[in-house]
């Protein structure tokens, strides 16, 4: 029978197997991230919540420096915009922009919502007619025809518009293709055959096919859909890459033209107009996230240039602070508490609950200082010493105490 | 016009001596009297003091004799009964629209590639009192029909699809019933699958209705 236990030396050993319970510092936006925001942090996304559902089309800029937490500001919005398919694209791959934007919508639309949106989408364009008051007898073409009379206004390029509806079409009224239009409508990549059997042009790697595609299934989603353009300032950094020039023997305006239109720039300038373009799909909240304000002033005045009228659709920016004084301990805790319950060793907290073993509030609070608050430099900090803990021969009194000063 | 509750769907029994006067439209099914055994599905009906009843552009479903055969059928026309003591309709009934919505998201929520659509209206079975005319039931073991209609002692079965499975069973998929209850009151249901035993010699008739003929 086990009278006694020693939880905070069990606790040690746990460590000592070798794991961290702060694992990684940057946010992605692929990885889920679990833990929720700081006490603090509450207002700020409170805030984006009621711009978010009381407005239609906006850009939201949220400024925070590097490490502040931008990206898993997207993860913490994604649990709390119940009402919004919430979706991340990095600027980083930039190459088949409506392509990729579209799959990550799919991905976070799920393919029965997409099934769904189909299903209603004929329902509206006449699928569902009753023939004598109980037969469906969908006659595909006229259903097409009333489809395209009905929402081709909206809509720039008609050829794109017509394959797109003639794939919605064969999903839900033509049982012999309904496979291999549903892969088409899911993005996936198709060969010359699979289209000729749909009767389709091209797949949606098609830039226009990918917008119209994008467009209708987000204005026909019940849900809205809120846009999480993560470092903005990347098309910034693009254009600037050219107009800085290099100091190359070699001046590759031979070539590729003059300075200003380099592969970059005309790429960044690219993106711009596709980003800019987003507006057209009704009710698209974008939210992009920038490191200073400077950079938003610039991207503003790089949109003046296009259409000033695009500028209407920013709110003013957001920031998002450093931690606060108390908030390193919140963090720790809510750490800490997801780490116990991985390893199944809760009771250590309803032993200790306002332990912070193997550290102290001495050290937090120094490690808050050093770095200013910077959720980024604290998470790389607890990581050191951690590490320190598990793997150094120090005893775990001196190790704690060369944090403390 | 008249506004239809979901318990005010009766609009014409000859056996219970009800008789809604009005302009109706929706799902509307209609039954001939016992001698004639035919249906009738039409979106719309008309029934009044002066003009009796009327239909415009139903679907009339039966089984017709020709010489020495029975043959299924389904036509499309308008049906007028001026006079109501000699009119040969048991019953009309509207089908409320919860059924028949749910009724159509059956159909949409799932996909059956291999299920055969008969391209012309063709009898499945058919069982009088004088004998079995038409069973086809062994044929298409296995098989998944489309837009089957049934006819049964005491009430119709309008689905989806109809299975017919290794027992020779018929099994409806989908399906809106419509029959009397023990106390002869029309009552109409939503089942998602009904499935009938031949030994129990309930079925007057199955009748698989042609795509042809649902598009004219």
């Amino acid at each position: 029978m086990l009278i006694y236990e020693n939880r905070k030396a069990k606790l040690l050993n746990i460590f000592k197997i070798g794991i961290n319970p702060f694992k990684k510092f940057v946010a992605t936006g692929e990885i889920k991230e679990e833990l929720g925001f700081v006490t603090s942090r509450k207002e700020l996304t409170e805030s984006i919540i009621d711009i978010i559902e009381n407005n239609k089309n906006i850009i939201l800029p949220i400024i925070g420096e590097v490490g502040a937490g931008k990206t898993h500001l997207f993860w913490n919005l994604k649990k709390k915009l119940h009402n919004h398919n919430t979706f991340y694209i990095s600027l980083e791959n930039y190459r088949k922009f409506y392509y990729s934007l579209y799959s990550e919508y799919i991905e976070e639309l799920g393919v029965g919502f997409l099934r769904s949106i189909a299903n209603e989408l004929c329902n509206k364009w006449g699928a569902l007619e009753r023939k004598f008051g109980f037969f469906h007898v969908a006659d595909i073409e006229k259903v097409r025809e009333t489809a395209f009379e009905q929402i081709s206004k909206n809509f720039e390029d008609k050829i794109a518009l017509n394959d797109i509806i003639n794939a919605i079409t064969a999903h839900q009224l033509d049982p012999y293709k309904k496979l291999e239009a549903e892969n088409w409508l899911l993005g996936e990549l198709m060969d010359f055959r699979d289209l000729a059997h749909l009767n389709l042009l091209y797949d949606l790697r098609k830039k226009s096919y990918a917008f119209t595609m994008l467009k209708i299934t987000i204005e026909n989603s019940k849900l809205g859909s809120v846009l999480f353009i993560d470092d903005f300032e990347k098309i910034i950094s693009l254009m600037k890459k050219s107009e800085e020039g290099s100091e190359e023997i070699f001046d590759p305006s031979y070539l590729y033209g003059s300075e200003g239109s380099t592969l970059d720039n005309r790429a960044a300038q690219k993106i711009l107009d596709k980003i800019l373009n987003l507006q057209k799909i009704r009710s698209i909240k974008i939210i992009i996230t920038l490191n200073s304000i400077d950079s938003l002033e610039e991207i503003k005045r790089k949109i003046q240039e296009k259409d000033k009228k695009l500028l209407l659709l920013f709110k003013n920016p957001l920031f998002l602070s450093n931690f606060e004084e108390n908030d390193i301990f919140e963090f720790y805790k809510k750490n800490m508490k997801n780490f116990l319950k991985s390893v199944n060793y809760l009771e250590f907290m309803e032993e200790y609950p306002d332990s912070y073993f193997p550290l102290n509030e001495k050290t937090l609070r120094n490690i808050n200082d050093k770095v200013n608050g910077n959720p980024r430099e604290i998470l790389k900090l607890l990581i050191k010493i951690f590490n320190e803990i598990i793997y150094s021969d120090e005893s775990l009194e001196n190790i704690i105490h060369s944090y403390e000063n | 016009m008249e506004i239809m509750t979901d318990n005010n769907i009766v609009l014409f029994d000859y056996l219970n001596n009800t008789k809604i006067n009005g302009e109706f439209n929706g799902s509307i099914i209609s039954k001939f009297k016992e001698y004639v055994n035919y249906l009738i599905f039409s979106d719309n009906i008309k029934i009044s003091e002066d003009d009796g009843i009327q239909i415009s552009q139903g679907l009339m479903v039966g089984f017709e004799r020709d010489v020495n055969k029975h043959l299924a059928f389904s036509k499309k026309d308008d049906f007028i009964w001026r006079d109501l003591e000699n009119c040969p309709l048991e019953y009309s009934i509207l089908v409320p629209s919860v059924i028949m919505e749910q009724y159509d998201e059956g159909q949409f929520s799932d996909a059956f590639p291999f299920t055969i659509t008969m391209l012309h209206t063709a009898g499945l079975y058919q069982k009088e009192p004088d004998g079995l005319y038409v069973d086809h039931l062994d044929f298409f073991q296995g098989e998944i029909l489309r837009n089957p209609v049934g006819l049964f002692n005491r009430g119709i079965c309008i689905a989806d699809r109809v299975v017919i499975d290794h027992r020779g069973d018929p099994v409806f998929y989908d399906s809106i019933l419509v029959g009397r209850n023990e106390n002869d009151i029309l009552e109409v249901s939503y089942e998602p699958l009904v499935n009938v035993k031949m030994d129990y010699d309930v079925v007057r008739f199955i009748i698989i209705l042609g795509i042809e003929n649902l598009k004219e």
